[in-house]
């Protein structure tokens, strides 16, 4: 498009800014089974929002919904073959038609920032009403050229009370157009140096790590991880635990043996973080560790999840497992969940510059498409590896409402049962992909108090193998000593 | 048990080639050589050597040096393994052979081309393919990255730091002083090059917790060494190094470089088997020892070999190194040719060529009065280590 018609095109698309759509009405009121399913996906186990005789004693005084699931309720549902026709008078719904006809058909959510007036009980039947903020001039982004298209969505109940509100702003793309690959900092280097880096790297397909070699003394180990199972020999006479596996138990000679399947707790014992020779089949920063398993023996492992410099030898750790190979799958850990604060973690207990603990979420298919569906988003690119891969997505990727959904989660499990978030706001980087790992990390980075109500200021970072997947910042309510 | 063997015998002869990246010639060339000068050093003629111990990773077969030496006839020739830990080993089994009659000069030798054609430092990932019990062994590690020696020998640095409160300077004073002690040494990698302790916080991981001046640079070279009885050693060309001791060590749950299964891992318990075999068969303890070599392919595994020989106690080799005590001048100046982070990487042989020059005073760092000397080998690995003393 000349420049004359780009900027035609964007006044046609800014005409309708500031102007609000048909309010928009739930399906359903809020309601006990759809927060079940979400609190199930989302691996959120605050008893306030499930069970009914701890959520009677709560702050709340009974049931409510996690607060990150406030744009759930009003989300359009599946409607498969009855698909309804959005209102075109809807400001948002026309920028959108607009753009899919000139091409921007695929769609990514950048930024989510929710704030919660009161927390949403069963039987509140939500009413959002949509406002077109923005939308920006064209945008050459790493997912292709497109435009950011920003609303504002003011949520109500039956009764007329405005119970929160949602800034929520897209990226509307042409397929195709985007970056491809991330940069590679091997490459970059190369190409500093003056080198040919297609030569240099571009060698074939990645060559796979070390193979394991086995023989019959140890094929029950390897055939156990491909189950998923760690397996740890055992020697039946006196039940002795041994790794590496050995023929013969070394206290007595006997050559009986079977084997437990580890728990999958362990420790950090040691670790190494090796940089050279760099092997292509491993991705750095990499690092190795000695785990101590809970049931007393020592492994070499990898640890994922986790950046080298928040490595602390001692910490929990929890069993993972990854296929390197069409037959071969290999044991890793990540840092293990931290233990949840349960009731309330006191106000005058937290300081400016305390860290949220380290937490690596496992980014596995079923996770990213049961939180999908959870958070009643049906869109194609969460949960069909096809059509994701045929709108320019390397896999299915993880949807903006469960970032958010995860983030409450996690905070909440820092801030104990009784914390009331006052709001959550978002911004999306690199996708969550399957199989990789999302490490959260975040610090309070202020308090304050505020109507008698202690609030604290987070800020926090998601990061995948491909970079920052979610920065963000909450705020949430804690109770105050004595009040 | 005691070593029989001790004081009985003695290295009579030391022969090295120089010590370069890029040697222009063969292995086999630098074995060859390296035999040639152990034996004019010692004054023998070649044609008597009958007994040939080296490496078992050695790649120059003993019957090929023969036949270069002239040799008409080997009544003992063994293999020693594991590498590095077999430096001393070597020497252990010369000895035994000698001091048994099976040999009367047996020739010890390391020779290669380990910087110009095979580099240990690259790792073994992709070799070790069969399913025989060696092989097999790597699966537990290097599927997860962890291949080469210095990723092995960060395994145990980590948890040392940890235990004992060492830091990555600590580690750097080892390599510092190894540096200035090549510096003095014409034949040294590292001649006239000494480093200071910001130059190693400087240098590049290699594997963190060891910068690159942790490790020693792999080198092309050769190195023999000639054993025979002290009493043949004293009608040499050559004052005797009289063998108080060589020995070998494993401990319990013995892992190659990865003995991360034992209860406590922040020692060398294979060291101190070597150890104790040593003071008993010499009758002499660590205030006797006036220098030694200590096997320092990496520099955080020097700790505790002082530790486990008694030159300090458990967890306090970083004082005792901090203090000045293995420098040139203090308690117990160590790797006075450079070491292997200074002189060259010859497997530690190299090292036990040290040892004799400090018994013969002729070190380019000699250490004054000097009666015994100690020399390690590899470490992490089965390991081996001997002593050295004036003849009587």
């Amino acid at each position: 498009m000349s420049d004359t018609t780009e900027d035609e095109f964007l006044a046609d698309l800014q005409a309708t800014v500031g102007a609000s759509g048909t309010p928009q009405v739930a399906r359903d009121p809020v309601n006990e089974a759809t927060i079940r399913d979400w609190c199930d996906a989302m691996g959120e186990a605050n008893p306030l929002f499930t069970d009914w005789e701890a959520a009677q004693a709560g702050p709340h005084g009974g049931l409510v919904a996690p607060p990150a699931m406030l744009n759930v309720w009003t989300m359009a549902g599946l409607h498969l073959g009855r698909r309804p026709t959005r209102d075109p008078r809807d400001p948002n719904a026309g920028a959108y038609g607009k753009l899919d006809a000139a091409g921007f058909t695929s769609v990514v959510a950048t930024n989510s920032e929710q704030v919660y007036h009161r927390y949403l009980r069963p039987g509140d039947l939500l009413t959002g009403t949509q406002k077109l903020v923005d939308v920006s001039p064209e945008k050459k982004t790493g997912l292709g050229i497109g435009h950011f298209v920003t609303t504002e969505t003011e949520y109500h109940d039956q009764h007329g009370e405005h119970v929160g509100s949602l800034f929520f702003r897209i990226l509307k793309f042409r397929p195709g157009t985007g970056r491809g690959k991330p940069p590679d900092p091997r490459r970059e280097k190369l190409l500093e140096m003056r080198l040919d880096a297609d030569a240099i790297l571009d060698t074939g397909p990645r060559p796979q790590r070390p193979r394991p070699k086995f023989n019959q003394d140890q094929a029950w180990f390897w055939e156990g991880l491909r189950k998923n199972e760690l397996r740890i020999q055992r020697f039946t006479d006196t039940g002795r635990l041994v790794h590496p596996p050995a023929n013969a138990n070394p206290a007595t000679g006997a050559m009986d043996y079977d084997w437990v399947v580890a728990s999958g707790r362990a420790t950090l014992y040691s670790y190494a973080v090796p940089h050279h020779p760099e092997v292509p089949s491993f991705d750095y920063p990499l690092v190795v560790g000695l785990v101590e398993l809970e049931e007393g023996v020592r492994l070499v492992t990898n640890i994922v999840g986790c950046a080298p410099d928040q490595l602390e030898i001692g910490m929990p750790l929890q069993l993972g497992f990854v296929d390197t190979h069409d037959d071969v799958t290999l044991h890793q850990f990540h840092p293990a969940a931290p233990p949840r604060t349960e009731h309330a973690r006191s106000f005058d207990d937290v300081a400016e510059g305390d860290a949220l603990p380290l937490t690596a979420i496992p980014l596995d298919p079923l996770l990213i498409v049961s939180t999908a569906l959870a958070t009643r988003d049906f869109q194609d690119v969460h949960h069909d590896r096809d059509a994701a891969v045929k709108k320019g997505s390397k896999d299915i990727f993880m949807n903006i409402l469960t970032t958010s959904g995860i983030c409450n989660r996690w905070i909440g499990d820092w801030a104990g049962d009784a914390a009331v978030f006052k709001n959550l706001k978002i911004q999306l980087g690199a996708p969550n992909y399957p199989y990789d790992l999302m490490s959260l990390t975040g610090s309070v980075t202020g308090t304050r108090v505020e109507d008698d109500e202690g609030i604290v200021e987070l800020g926090f970072v998601g990061k995948n193998k491909l970079g920052a997947h979610v920065t963000g910042t909450a705020e949430l309510a804690l109770p105050r000593k004595g009040a | 048990m005691t070593l029989q063997f001790a004081r009985q015998t003695a290295i009579a002869g030391i022969g090295a080639t120089e010590f370069s990246k890029d040697s222009g010639r063969t292995p086999m060339q630098l074995a060859t050589e390296a035999c040639l000068a152990a034996c004019a050093d010692a004054g023998l003629d070649p044609s008597l050597v009958d007994g040939m111990v080296t490496y078992s990773s050695e790649k120059n077969p003993e019957i090929e040096v023969a036949r270069n030496l002239g040799i008409t006839k080997l009544t003992h020739f063994s293999q020693t393994p594991h590498g590095g830990g077999a430096a001393c080993g070597v020497v252990a089994q010369a000895a035994m052979a000698v001091y048994s009659g099976a040999a009367d000069y047996v020739l010890c030798y390391r020779a290669f081309n380990e910087r110009s054609w095979h580099r240990f430092g690259q790792g073994v990932q992709g070799q070790h393919q069969t399913p025989e019990a060696f092989d097999v062994s790597f699966s537990w590690t290097s599927p997860f990255g962890l291949f080469t020696p210095a990723q092995w020998v960060a395994m145990f640095a980590t948890r040392y730091m940890h235990e004992y409160g060492a830091t990555s300077e600590d580690f750097g004073r080892v390599a510092v002083t190894d540096r200035a002690h090549a510096a003095n040494n014409p034949a040294a990698f590292f001649y006239e090059r000494p480093i200071t302790l910001d130059e190693h916080q400087e240098s590049r991981w290699i594997v963190e917790p060891l910068h690159l001046l942790d490790c020693c640079q792999e080198s092309d070279g050769g190195v023999a060494i000639l054993v025979t009885s002290a009493e043949r050693a004293a009608d040499l060309a050559q004052p005797a190094a009289v063998l108080a001791g060589a020995a070998q060590g494993v401990a319990e749950d013995q892992h190659m470089m990865r003995s991360y299964y034992r209860e406590v891992i922040t020692g060398l318990p294979e060291m101190g088997v070597c150890a104790a075999q040593l003071w008993e068969a010499s009758g002499l303890g660590p205030g006797d020892i006036q220098t030694a070599t200590i096997y320092d392919h990496f520099t955080p595994l020097v700790l505790p070999q002082l530790e486990e020989f008694g030159f300090c106690d458990t967890g306090d080799a970083r004082h005792f190194i901090a203090d000045g005590n293995i420098d040139l001048g203090g308690r117990l100046p160590i790797n006075t040719n450079g070491g292997q982070l200074g002189e060259a990487y010859i497997h530690g042989m190299n090292g036990i060529a040290e040892a004799v020059r400090q018994v013969r005073g002729t070190s380019v760092n000699q250490v004054p009065d000097v009666e015994n000397v100690l020399v390690t080998a590899g470490t992490g690995v089965p390991t081996s280590a001997l002593i050295l003393s004036q003849p009587a």
